[in-house]
């Protein structure tokens, strides 16, 4: 009996111990993955950033004038077509009623189109 | 003897074990009992690590998401002077790295302190080389750090952070206590070796972020028109220039430029001058383009009608002992073409028939002399003096826009009222707020102040501006395929070594919406000391033309004007 109860003692010290140590090896965990979500987080951001600056309108129009060669368009050179809702056939121009297409005045532009 | 002996030896031994534990157990006493309180707060400190943390700034976006201010965790650089072997050899190590002066750095590194700055807020390849330098006495610690990813974008409306993190101007002012992130205390537990194991309360949760602001700001509509107000400046050779684009209906800002910008993550070596938001700070005298709401006056309290006839009295009237011109010499006109040629005298004379009280009552009423209530800092209210202190040219001059200060706000907020039907919205920069897991705190809704004329009033009034546009002075904002109602303004500055209006110094302005007949761009152009050319005409509404067609088309709003293409798309 008093093995038993000797015994039973020491597993209830042995669990304690065990614990105590699990928790710390968890801790340690925790804290190890709790910088690697800084790191990545921080990643992250330093993504964000980078896109924001990428995507500016300015550095679009920047190389798409400097390195691509276009330009913007001039004034009257906007064409905005629209379509009736629903209507699924494209519009004939020459054929479509004033509500449905609406264009700038510029000859050369037409003929393009 | 021999029995006597061992007894003795065991009697020493006995004792000297129990003087053993005699010592142990005071020992024990005195740790446990009777310096407990005092030991448990030393082990209390070798065990836990208190640590200041701060929740990052909040992130600001414009109305399609897209980021405009945001933090980012960049590495500081510090210094401990008290564990440094050489100052000398350390500073000349850190100075190509910190790109800082290594006899500054030596100057740091010198001080009887136990903890210093060296550089703050660096680039993190910088933090990565500072780290394989792997020096003594040198670390280094992460910090947010606020970027503008845009640079000089927007400048003038975001504002910017200070070093800290608190926000000294623009919407990074405004909204500090809705963008600052939460500031607490953690406490840590560490082991032997001082690393963090974890929270000494397991439920204790980290510093919330700020929230997150939207802007009704649209980033291509503000790039359109930063970009031609740039271009419309440099042309001019202006000391600077003014525009805003507003929604009439709802008073949304769309777009606030102000030229010349600056970048607002460099800040240090500029004068303040140089980020003030002159668009809601800085007043000028509109001149031609008050007209527009004296007209709105006249009409709707019955004064004139388009048709009646006004005397241009050959462009040379005299009031009060001064003499008003107009740049045309006009004889019998009507009033529609008073407002369309912009006449001075035609102006003065409706002001008059007005009447002081009136005139002053619907100019306050149209918002001048007060704030909007835009939601940024540091706005002005313009200068209008109450009726008491007008002088006996005073209604003539209001009339035509001067004695009278108006920010370029307060102006586009007046034209809008009347691209509105008559209602004067709350101007707003601010549409949403969000905490950072995404729920929605606050939403702004349109505000609307006040009715300031009838709807009658307002169509009656476009209709004369859309005259301007097409006969009149600012036939240079027209837009193809577009009804454009808007008025010219050039105003002269006044000299401050004489007092007197100068010959030379002009703030030239327009100021319209489009399209004319379901109003969705209010805009405002204003060029300060244009050189040359200085028509409002000129100068400034060929800005509002090419803005306005840009930005109708990236709304998808279609013209009135349908054009047959000759082939089938």
């Amino acid at each position: 009996m008093k093995i038993l109860a000797v015994l039973l003692g020491l597993c209830l010290v042995f669990v304690f111990v065990w614990e105590r140590v699990d928790m710390v090896r968890v801790g340690y965990q925790i804290e190890r993955l709790k910088h690697d979500k800084t790191v990545l987080e921080r990643q992250r951001d330093e993504l964000r950033v980078q896109f924001s600056t990428l995507s500016a309108s300015g550095r679009i129009a920047r190389v798409a004038t400097k390195e691509l060669g276009m330009n913007p368009p001039q004034q009257g050179q906007i064409i905005l077509v629209q379509f009736r809702p629903g209507s699924t056939a494209p519009v004939s121009v020459a054929t479509a009623a004033p509500v449905e297409v609406r264009v700038a005045k510029n000859d050369l532009l037409a003929r393009r189109y | 003897m021999a029995g006597i002996a061992p007894s003795g030896r065991q009697s020493v031994l006995l004792l000297l074990l129990l003087c053993g534990f005699g010592v142990v157990l005071f020992r024990l006493v005195a740790l446990q009992i009777w310096q407990a309180a005092e030991l448990s707060v030393k082990a209390d400190r070798q065990h836990r690590k208190t640590v200041s943390l701060e929740g990052g700034r909040g992130t600001i976006v414009d109305r399609h998401g897209k980021v405009l201010a945001m933090n980012v965790e960049v590495p500081s650089a510090f210094g401990v002077p008290t564990t440094l072997g050489s100052p000398t050899k350390t500073a000349r190590m850190l100075a190509p790295v910190l790109h800082v002066r290594s006899e500054e750095l030596e100057r740091k590194l010198r001080q009887e302190r136990s903890f210093v700055w060296l550089a703050r807020k660096l680039d993190p390849e910088q933090g990565r080389r500072l780290e394989r330098l792997s020096l003594d006495g040198v670390g280094v610690v992460m910090e947010g750090r606020r970027f503008y990813p845009k640079g000089p974008f927007l400048s003038h409306v975001l504002g910017f952070a200070g070093m800290d993190g608190e926000g000294l101007e623009g919407i990074e002012h405004r909204y500090e206590s809705y963008l600052r992130g939460e500031k607490r205390m953690m406490v840590l537990q560490r082991d032997a070796l001082g690393r963090s194991v974890f929270p000494a309360d397991l439920t204790e949760r980290n510093p919330t972020p700020g929230h997150n602001l939207s802007l009704t700001i649209d980033e291509v509509i503000q790039y359109i028109t930063e970009r031609e107000l740039e271009d419309a400046v440099s042309r001019a050779q202006a000391k600077s220039g003014t525009m805003i684009v507003l929604d009439p209906q709802t008073g949304a800002v769309l777009a606030m430029a102000v030229s010349p910008r600056f970048d607002p993550n460099v800040v240090s070596n500029l004068s303040p001058d140089r980020w003030r938001n002159k668009a809601l700070t800085d007043a000028y005298e509109p001149g031609s383009t008050l007209k527009a709401v004296m007209a709105a006056a006249a009409i709707e309290e019955r004064v004139v009608r388009p048709n009646t006839m006004v005397f241009g009295e050959h462009g040379r009237m005299a009031i009060a002992n001064t003499v008003i011109h107009d740049h045309e010499k006009l004889g019998w006109v009507s009033f529609a073409q008073v407002i369309q040629k912009s006449s001075n005298i035609g102006a003065a004379k409706t002001g008059m028939v007005l009447g002081e009280h009136r005139l002053h009552r619907y100019l306050r009423a149209f918002g001048f002399g007060q704030k909007t209530e835009i939601d940024l800092p540091g706005e002005g209210t313009g200068l209008l003096k109450s009726v008491k202190d007008w002088g006996r040219r005073s209604v003539a001059s209001i009339s035509i826009g001067q004695e009278i200060g108006v920010t370029p706000l307060q102006m586009v907020s007046a034209i809008a009222a009347l691209a509105n039907e008559g209602v004067l919205m709350r101007p707003y920069v601010v549409s949403e707020i969000r905490s950072s897991e995404g729920q929605l705190l606050k939403r702004v809704s349109p505000q609307v102040k006040r009715r300031v004329v009838s709807p009658d009033t307002a169509h009656t009034v476009t209709k004369m501006l859309e005259g301007v546009v097409t006969d009149g002075t600012g036939v240079k904002a027209a837009i193809p395929g577009f009804r454009v109602a808007g008025k010219t303004g050039t105003a002269q500055k006044v000299d401050p070594r004489t007092g007197s209006y100068s010959a030379s110094r002009f703030v030239t302005s327009f100021a319209g919406y489009v399209p004319a007949e379901n109003p969705r761009l209010a805009m405002i152009v204003v060029i300060d000391e244009p050189q040359g050319d200085t028509w409002g005409g000129t100068v400034a509404a060929p800005v509002f033309s090419r803005v306005g067609e840009q930005v109708l088309s990236y709304l998808g709003v279609g013209s009135h004007e349908p054009v047959t293409l000759a082939m089938a798309l």
